[in-house]
């Protein structure tokens, strides 16, 4: 399981990866999106908002109403935002639960690939 | 050998991802969907590295004769020696066979043809007329409906994605509730120049009309002046039981779109098929709407011989009796599943597996391709596995897509993620 504080460590570096890339950025200009997270076995909560593409802040808790929801256990969130896995065979294999549009869930898949294109 | 089929798979992957879409590949890749496309025969496909899948996609509705018909492959290869594409402002005979043939085989009064190469076109043609023969401009069409990404057509799609970022589209386009009787008749005027509908929606995830609808829908475009289009692109040529979907409810539109399956997946063709009265507005404007490979001579001398395979090996019926073997196999899997496959859409080869939830649709897709079945889940509602199979699929090809469907429930069953709150 992983701690509260590693997943915000986690998000803070995932923040800084798409805000410093600037192919992103343009790409995802239109998008504007509260997203959360939720770990289903340690019950932490993270809120992430996007701002016409520019994360404009993660924190723990639930804040606002959200656009997405993800659902998943506090591990995969984790190497999810460090780049440490393929967040769409995830979600295949139901590891991963998002409530979103089907193109939210293409907007965040696409977020990882610019990132990480090898994963 | 192998070796060399996957190193060239590889590559291929690698150069479309590179060269054409990434985003493609990846989503393509993650759903096991990631084939190659090589030998293709009857129902089946071969990926590069020689591994076969029964074809449940058809490109939507393009492969009714099933794939490289020996038949209608034959008639292109006759056709090379002789002809091409033809000049599109010229007379030709083989336009005038298959208008003459369209003309036969569609309901009621729908004798004129204007030609085109794909849905979108064939359906932009369909709204042109409507406006420029009714003087009128309102086109009103169906939430989660799909006729195409053109101009006229992408401004009557309904899903917002597909729309927002080019918008402004087209104005005087008003959404209604598919299936929806009183929507229509609130919406619809003396100012409406069409009503523009799929007679079963299959983008939306096989979604059938209620049994009056399409009836009370002809009566109300009768009483305001409006027409009639029914965009018959995935549901036409035998795929739903009947030559055409609207056949179903004894209903004649009075402008019929078709496309895919005409051209036999081998040569690109699509008409727009209209009752003579219209013919008017074409006679007042000649040349008005122009398609330089629109009934090409070649596509239509394909489309001839579709449309001769579909008629004398009986694949109307064909798709009636594979439906019902269909049929009888989701009943076991509706007993079999019921937390998860909730209901069963169907219209003879046009079928549609309602599920749980939208993550079971890429789900399904994923692991129906483990089992050598091609499938892909609605665009529009991916809780929505869409299965249209050639219509000349096989007694024994139905009963494996029904087995790999068991197993891959069965295989959802033990994931999470299956319910319909997740």
């Amino acid at each position: 399981m992983a701690t509260q504080e590693e997943i915000l460590e986690a998000l803070e570096d995932y923040k800084l990866q798409c805000n410093s890339n600037q192919r992103l950025r343009r790409m995802q200009k239109d998008w504007s999106r509260v997203i959360h997270f939720i770990c289903n076995d340690t019950e932490d909560t993270f809120t992430m908002e996007v701002i016409k593409g520019e994360i404009t802040e993660v924190r723990a808790g639930l804040h606002g109403p959200a656009d997405i929801v993800v659902t998943a256990d506090s591990e995969t969130f984790c190497d999810m935002f460090w780049g440490d896995l393929n967040p769409t065979q995830k979600y295949l294999r139901g590891e991963i639960q998002v409530k979103a549009s089907q193109e939210d869930i293409m907007r965040l898949d696409a977020i990882t690939m610019i990132i990480w294109p090898d994963v | 050998m192998e070796e060399d089929r996957g190193r060239i798979k590889r590559e291929v992957l690698r150069d479309f991802a590179r060269y054409i879409d990434p985003m493609k590949v990846r989503t393509l890749k993650a759903a096991g969907l990631d084939i190659v496309e090589d030998r293709r025969e009857g129902a089946s496909v071969w990926d590069i590295t020689g591994r076969r899948y029964i074809d449940c996609t058809t490109g939507m509705g393009c492969f009714n004769v099933g794939r490289r018909h020996p038949r209608v492959v034959k008639a292109l290869k006759e056709a090379l020696d002789l002809l091409d594409t033809g000049i599109f402002l010229m007379v030709s005979r083989q336009k005038a066979q298959l208008a003459r043939r369209l003309a036969e085989i569609t309901p009621g009064n729908l004798t004129c043809t204007l030609f085109g190469t794909g849905g979108g076109e064939a359906n932009d043609a369909a709204i042109k007329l409507a406006r420029g023969f009714t003087g009128c401009k309102e086109i009103l069409y169906a939430e989660r409906g799909y006729h195409g990404h053109t101009g006229f057509a992408l401004s009557a799609i309904g899903r917002e994605a597909y729309r927002e970022p080019f918008e402004p589209l087209m104005p005087g386009f008003r959404r209604v509730p598919f299936g929806d009787v009183e929507a229509l008749e609130k919406a619809i005027s003396g100012e409406t120049a069409a009503v523009l509908l799929e007679p079963i929606q299959g983008e939306a995830g096989i979604r059938i009309p209620p049994d009056d609808y399409l009836q009370t829908v002809r009566r109300l475009c009768d009483e305001n002046g409006a027409l009639l289009i029914l965009d018959e692109v995935q549901t036409g040529f035998g795929r739903t039981g009947r030559m055409f979907a609207c056949e179903h409810w004894g209903v004649v539109p009075d402008i019929l779109t078709v496309a895919k399956s005409l051209g036999g997946s081998l040569y690109p063709i699509s008409a727009t098929i209209y009752r003579e009265d219209l013919l008017d507005f074409f006679i007042a404007h000649p040349f008005i709407h122009l398609s330089t490979f629109g009934g090409s001579d070649l596509g239509c001398v394909v489309a001839l011989a579709v449309i001769d395979v579909i008629q004398q090996e009986g694949l109307v019926e064909r798709a009636r009796a594979m439906g019902e073997r269909f049929a009888a196999g989701f009943e076991v899997l509706k007993r079999r599943y019921p937390g998860l496959l909730l209901e069963v859409r169907q219209k003879g080869l046009m079928m549609g597996l309602q599920f749980t939830n939208a993550s079971i649709g890429p789900r399904m897709s994923y692991q129906l391709a483990q089992r050598g079945v091609l499938a892909i889940y609605s665009g529009n509602d991916p809780s929505v596995m869409r299965l249209m199979p050639p219509l000349v699929i096989g007694e024994e090809e139905v009963d494996q897509v029904l087995e790999a469907l068991d197993e891959a429930m069965a295989q959802l069953m033990k994931e999470p993620g299956i319910g319909k709150e997740d």
